[in-house]
């Protein structure tokens, strides 16, 4: 039977099948130089898409303080991105569609709140019983409030929001544990 | 049917270690919830230190030390005994993080000195003055180190890794590299713990975040900054043997009397690594730095800039362990260096350092931590 089969198969069938490994190593490669050299997809790139308002933020809270174009003021534009535009810049840990509402940081807090929220980060939370990082509240609010999923401490997405909350403290010159007026 | 027994049994087994496993995990989670709940056992240096700056629970806080250089009270945010119990804690782990202090190490310091190779490495001997060092008048000084500072410029651009760098990760790299250790993870209680000591002392201080401090990092001395402008080992030797090696030992390698850090090692296992930003031939200005604004301990700040960089430029020709980064070949040659060179060398010196320890311990100690 077997026998009948081989000599129903076209006949570079056999000659792959013995180097069906090469030939799998082969395409694999051809696809990370296509992907590399070819495809057009920009595989890294430093520069941050510009969103309407961000100048204008850059320049009231005095950004440019860090550098006109330094790594931290790219980050911070980045987290300014996830912070007014969180479906478009962390679509991936929003678990929301095309037809939901479009949620972001901003619906709900205020790029100075945040900064507050930073200087007063790492204290102990009696409702979770536990010592809170600014992280932690960012990665809760992604679960949480957006409804999505939890990104680790390490990903851009709470990176560059703790940064931008930075440059704020910095602009309203907070110190560790300053009061807000609503407080 | 043994069949089906025997991948049954084979399944059970690894329900088993997954259990148990888990079953672990829950205990020394619980274990750790007790320890961050059980009050905590001060050094003499961060009793003295967060006295001072008045720690204790409450719904506002505001700086004793503001209140004394300004006049002005500046009320923050208060801290929970829970929080005051973390700020107490990372204090000890910058003073003592070996827990010689300690008598139960692991329950008092998170055993910190898991993460550190060797028996000699502090925080506090980087961090000078538990993290924040002053003058007897309560003046901070510059390029002293300080984490308040440091807290305050954290997730800035870092020059020698090319990183935007957390201070939990800067944290880190302390471990793996200056204390030649291993990295632990930025969700430990250590790290976590050395943060909130290091926030503490920030609005203790009053300092706001991103502005630049002089306290900040060390004062580095740059080759351009001497008259010579370039580096003289055999005349580094000369002055480490004539201001260092009474404490350090001719070889770098520290001094203890009776099991007690009486100074902690300049080379050798029990120092920092190449990857340390303090190793000269990785960063040849802040070594110098160190040692003017530091040493010797009851003479500082009397060196000459060429003297610090000749004395940076010598120590870091001693043999000393290799950087993560390094690959197993350069580890091979320290640790052969490491452990050929100190006994031949011996040989050939008259030992002056044995006859120089009672008189170095009773100089050291009112400077090191450790020494009592």
């Amino acid at each position: 039977m077997d026998a009948a089969r081989s000599h129903e198969r076209p006949s570079w069938y056999a000659a792959v099948a013995r180097v069906r490994g090469l030939a799998a190593l082969a395409i694999i490669i051809a696809f990370l130089l296509w992907a590399h050299f070819a495809s057009g997809i920009p595989v890294f790139h430093s520069d941050v898409s510009a969103e309407p308002g961000w100048e204008a933020f850059r320049s009231g809270y005095g950004v440019g303080y860090f550098g006109e174009d330094g790594q931290f003021v790219r980050a911070v534009q980045n987290g300014y991105n996830l912070f007014f535009h969180t479906h478009k810049y962390a679509a991936r840990f929003t678990r929301k569609s095309a037809a939901d509402g479009e949620n972001s940081c901003a619906s709900c807090h205020t790029v100075e709140q945040l900064a507050y929220s930073f200087v007063n980060s790492d204290r102990f939370d009696p409702k979770l019983g536990a010592r809170v990082s600014f992280e932690d509240r960012v990665r809760r609010c992604y679960a949480g409030s957006i409804d999505g999923f939890v990104p680790t401490v390490y990903e851009p997405a709470v990176r560059d929001i703790r940064l931008l909350a930075r440059a704020v403290a910095h602009h309203l010159q907070l110190s560790e544990g300053a009061l807000s007026k609503e407080n | 049917m043994p069949q089906l027994a025997g991948r049954l049994a084979k399944i059970a087994l690894l329900l088993l270690a997954l259990g148990s496993l888990y079953a672990v995990a829950l205990h020394k989670h619980a274990q750790r919830e007790e320890i961050r709940k059980a009050a905590v056992a001060l050094t003499p240096g961060c009793t003295e230190k967060l006295g001072r700056y008045g720690l204790a629970p409450g719904k506002k806080y505001a700086s004793s030390y503001v209140m004394e250089r300004t006049g002005a009270r500046v009320e923050l945010r208060g801290y929970s005994e829970e929080d005051v119990r973390a700020i107490e804690r990372g204090c000890n782990i910058i003073d003592d993080s070996q827990g010689a202090l300690a008598t139960d190490p692991w329950r008092e310091r998170w055993n910190a000195k898991r993460f550190i190779r060797g028996n000699h490495v502090s925080c506090d001997h980087c961090h000078r003055g538990i993290g924040d060092l002053q003058d007897a008048s309560g003046n901070r000084l510059p390029g002293s180190n300080s984490l308040a500072a440091s807290w305050t410029m954290g997730d800035m651009y870092d020059r020698f890794t090319g990183l935007l760098l957390p201070y939990e990760m800067r944290q880190m790299q302390c471990y793996i590299n200056s204390s030649n250790g291993y990295k632990p993870n930025v969700a430990d209680d250590v790290i976590r713990d050395v943060t909130a000591y290091s926030r503490f002392l920030s609005a203790a201080l009053d300092l706001k975040i991103a502005n630049h401090y002089e306290e900040q990092g060390i004062d580095e001395i740059p080759a351009s900054a001497t008259l010579k402008q370039g580096d003289d080992y055999i005349r580094g030797e000369v002055l480490y043997n004539e201001k260092c090696q009474g404490c350090h030992g001719l070889q770098g390698i520290g001094l203890e009397v009776n099991g007690k850090l009486v100074a902690p090692a300049v080379a050798g296992p029990n120092s920092w690594n190449l990857q340390s930003r303090n190793n000269f031939y990785f960063v040849s200005t802040i070594l110098a730095g160190f040692i003017c604004r530091n040493m010797p301990p009851g003479q500082e700040s009397t060196l000459q800039h060429q003297d610090c960089r000749d004395i940076a430029f010598y120590i870091s020709n001693l043999p000393r362990p290799a950087g993560d980064r390094q690959g197993p070949v350069v580890a091979l040659q320290q640790q052969l260096l490491m452990r050929v060179l100190p006994p031949l060398l011996r040989l050939t010196e008259s030992s002056p350092s044995k006859s120089a320890a009672p008189a170095a311990e009773t100089r050291a100690q009112p400077v090191l931590g450790h020494a009592e």
